[in-house]
């Protein structure tokens, strides 16, 4: 028997690959089901900046067509799924979240990762709101209007992966594609209450897509399952020599290795600059700690200098690709990106130097830890979804910007290209995530972690109401 | 010859002023020259309203660069700039 549009909301990538393996679904009937509901629902969460509609169902028809009489189904047969608006999509202009991109050229191809994700079955529904060029944490954007939060649609989705977190929270597709350059993927994940990879630093191919700051962008996955995770993340993989920093590395796929479970892993707590000053916090990060048996704690050392490398290089890289734009369109930013970027483009070379060359040294201090453990877990944000608009929020007795600091936990680590998993922990009103944090190239430690925890119920994303 | 006008002082009735404090010059603010100066060398079209915004920026900027600079390194310390993990 078919199921119905509304059987397909809250399902997995996985069991929508599993339905249509069983013959309970088509491809087509998915894809519609996708479709009506980014229509009936995305106008409260406004994630989607542009839905192919046509394109996704011409794909859903011919996939059910090539599937009559295949032998095996694809591993993402025929799952809907939406990229960030910095991946290209031929025929739409890769905005990046900006006004002046608008007048760019529609792309004349894909982003290499959403043609892997097509060549594994997945349908490519539409292109998804984001804080302009990525430089933002808050999901607000002057252009488009801010995602809501769909567990409060007064609330933040974080940013700048925003429209990827609330489509995949809100129930319109089962995965999103994001990027994350000082946890863009990350952030939102926390505040929206659902999983999110960041892989190593040179793991997933960006070619396609409109940079950011070139020495930490990265790609990955936001999703309501970690296997669902672990599918995308394998479908991704590869090398490819279009992004001159992805690495040429042997397969290793991390799907069939989920159920190995965390025994004989060592897993301690990141301390230090990482401990937590809020409530939810605490919480989230000792329930995570005590369900791995987590007792023990590793400083990371120069975590707060991290941060403060992260911003120079970030700002520099930022303020140099945007320069010909500061020169010509500079009305056409939204004010709060504009005046950080003139703010980089003036900042001297020499300091941004020094801040590469803490990197390095920061990088070789950090990689010792994991002689001892082989994940490290932290808080993902300070704090549960702010309201959108807030300026300030308190952590312990001070006042910080809301805009700066969400990304406080997740700069230091993709400062340094680690893979992290964010975790969502189900707490009432609002989730919050919680990193787990693996040695370069071992994606497969994290996921595992981090399926073994969902799996005790320690970690979930839950449905949002009214989704 | 011209004579000589006698000068007199007015008198007002009013209390006179206490003579003005001198008033320390202005400490030039190092991140509106750099501002100024980059917006000149650059070409960057930053417009009066803008200025604040910007300047508060690069401040934070230099106020985390002061970490790093802080941060001893030896001179044979390699930067990442392709950064591999």
């Amino acid at each position: 028997m078919l199921e119905t549009a509304s059987d397909f909301t809250w399902k997995t990538a996985a069991d929508v690959v599993a339905a249509i393996a069983a013959g309970r679904a088509s491809a087509q009937s998915v894809i519609e089901s996708a479709l009506a509901r980014i229509r009936a629902r995305d106008g409260l969460l406004n994630s989607f900046t542009a839905v192919i509609e046509q394109r996704a169902l011409a794909k859903a028809q011919a996939f059910d067509e090539a599937l009559k009489g295949a032998a095996a189904v694809p591993p993402l047969a025929g799952v809907p799924f939406a990229a960030k608006n910095l991946f290209d999509i031929t025929g739409l202009p890769t905005v990046a979240g900006s006004k002046i991109n608008r007048d760019a050229p529609p792309a004349r191809h894909d982003a290499k990762l959403i043609e892997r994700l097509e060549a594994a079955g997945a349908i490519l529904v539409g292109a998804l709101n984001m804080g302009e060029y990525a430089y933002d944490f808050t999901g607000e954007n002057v252009h488009d209007g801010p995602a809501h939060n769909p567990h409060d649609l007064k609330r933040m989705t974080g940013g700048s992966s925003s429209g990827s977190a609330a489509a995949v929270a809100g129930g319109l597709v089962p995965f999103a594609l994001g990027s994350d350059t000082n946890g863009s993927i990350r952030v939102p994940a926390s505040l929206c209450g659902i999983f999110g990879l960041k892989p190593t630093y040179g793991r997933l191919s960006r070619a396609g897509t409109f940079p950011f700051s070139a020495s930490f962008d990265h790609v990955g996955p936001l999703a309501r399952s970690t296997r669902d995770l672990a599918l995308t993340y394998d479908a991704m993989r590869g090398y490819d020599p279009a992004d001159p920093v992805c690495a040429d590395r042997a397969a290793e796929p991390v799907t069939p290795l989920l159920e190995r479970g965390t025994e004989g892993l060592r897993i301690a707590v990141a301390g230090g600059y990482f401990k937590c000053r809020t409530a939810e916090s605490v919480y989230a990060v000792d329930r995570v700690a005590a369900a791995l048996g987590a007792n023990r704690d590793v400083d990371i050392p120069e975590a707060e200098r991290a941060r403060s490398a992260a911003h120079i290089i970030t700002a520099s890289e930022a303020g140099s690709l945007h320069l010909p734009r500061l020169r010509t369109r500079a009305k056409d930013f939204d004010p709060a990106v504009r005046d950080r970027l003139f703010a980089g483009a003036m900042l001297p070379g020499s300091l941004a130097i020094k801040a590469q060359k803490f990197r390095r040294w920061y990088r070789r201090e950090v990689l010792k830890l994991f002689a001892e453990v082989d994940a490290i877990v932290a808080p993902a944000t300070p704090c549960p979804a702010p309201l959108i608009g807030q300026q300030t929020f308190m952590l312990g007795e001070a006042e910080f910007p809301v805009r700066a600091n969400l990304g406080l936990y997740t700069q230091p680590i993709s400062f340094i290209g680690l893979p992290v998993v964010a975790v969502p922990v189900p707490l009432s009103p609002l989730p919050i995530g919680v990193q787990i944090i693996a040695a370069p190239w071992r994606e497969d430690i994290a996921l595992r972690i981090a399926y073994a925890l969902e799996t005790e119920g320690v970690t979930a994303a839950m449905r949002p109401k009214d989704f | 010859m011209p004579r000589k006008l006698a000068t007199r002082k007015k008198r007002t009735g009013r209390k006179q002023a206490a003579p003005a404090r001198r008033v320390p010059p202005k400490k030039p603010d190092p991140f509106e020259a750099l501002a100024a100066a980059s917006e000149a060398a650059l070409g960057l079209p930053v417009e009066a309203a803008w200025r604040a915004g910007v300047r508060s920026n690069l401040r934070l900027l230099f106020q985390h660069a002061a970490r790093i600079d802080a941060f001893e390194l030896l001179d044979e310390a390699e930067p990442a700039p392709v950064f591999r993990a």
